[in-house]
């Protein structure tokens, strides 16, 4: 609707969003403010604008509470150091039980039963260790932000 | 920027990041997820951001953004367009804690394309300016003010019709 008195060339449609949000030029804002004092439909639809983000902005559209956020963002840091903390204990230990393995073999008189059983040991610590490692190898490789622009 | 002040800042976006999330994934859990994920990469390897990626909020929210992306191409390997997305897919999951009012919001965001629904959450609920808006979208800031603007009358108009 546009005033008779003074025919307004155009409304200020964008410019109305602009305006709210502080966004425009001091010539801008002149503009919209002379336009809506003579043109209805404008200032309506600037009230709309304006309460319509007031609710957006009171509106909760995410119930997750910073709390939650606080509480979940512990959550990799500790299993991503564990994991760590698992591979330096596993390789500490298969350093020592290489050590081990060696005098065994090379230089003890016990069973051969005992040193099989040595064997298997030592074998399951390294396989351990391996799977761990490949592990970490493959979540480095795959990691699913690899290709996010960061 | 040192590990706690990061984390504190995460904190803070974190509400902010799951709105927008979910208007991109269209499920809040989902989007949960989403968020938690690029937390976790982040405090993984803080070093990933520095200055010169500019500030920290849109930076971050760009990365959950671009993370929910890519979370919808791997849903569809067809390959779909996220820019001009308009089937919201199922809407946001209403919850017994969202009032009345914002479920009638909700279901009105869920109408509009889904960069209309992104830009509303980043300037009406996360409150960034144009500027910030153009680095999260990756649009011209020049096109900011006119995207919002038809977004919020869709959205306006939306409501008037279902409250
Ligand atoms: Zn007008």
């Amino acid at each position: 609707m546009v005033n008779e008195k003074r025919p307004l060339e155009k409304h200020v449609g964008e410019l109305l969003s602009g305006f709210i949000d502080g966004e425009l030029t001091q010539q801008q804002r002149q503009w919209v403010t002379l336009h809506c004092d003579e043109c209805d439909e404008c200032r309506q639809d600037l009230a709309r604008l304006q309460a319509l983000r007031e609710r957006i902005g009171n509106a909760r559209l995410s119930e997750v509470g910073e709390d939650q956020w606080r509480e979940n963002m512990n959550d990799p840091i500790v299993q991503s150091s564990r994991s760590i903390g698992w591979l330096l204990i596993i390789a500490g230990m298969l350093v020592i039980a290489g050590i081990g393995l060696f005098a065994f073999i090379f230089g003890s008189d016990l069973s051969i039963g005992e040193k099989l059983l040595m064997i298997a040991v030592y074998g399951g610590l390294a396989s351990l260790f391996f799977s761990v490692l490949r592990q970490r190898l493959i979540e480095r490789k795959t990691d699913k932000y690899k290709d996010v622009e960061i | 920027m040192k590990n706690n002040d990061m984390r504190q800042q995460l904190v803070q976006l974190g509400n902010g990041a799951h709105a927008m999330a979910t208007q991109i994934l269209g499920n809040t859990d989902d989007a949960a997820d989403a968020v938690h994920d690029v937390f976790a990469k982040v405090l993984r390897k803080p070093h990933v951001y520095n200055a010169d990626k500019g500030p920290f909020t849109p930076w971050f929210l760009r990365v959950v953004r671009n993370h929910c992306i890519d979370l919808i191409r791997r849903r569809h390997p067809g390959g779909v367009d996220v820019e001009t997305l308009s089937d919201p897919g199922p809407g946001p999951q209403t919850s017994l804690e969202i009032a009345q009012r914002d479920q009638a919001l909700q279901l009105a965001l869920t109408k509009l394309p889904d960069l209309q629904r992104q830009i509303i959450v980043l300037r009406d609920y996360m409150d960034l300016s144009y500027a910030e808006i153009a680095s999260v979208l990756n649009i011209a800031q020049g096109t900011v003010m006119s995207r919002l603007h038809r977004a919020r009358m869709a959205l306006k108009e939306e409501l008037d019709r279902h409250g």
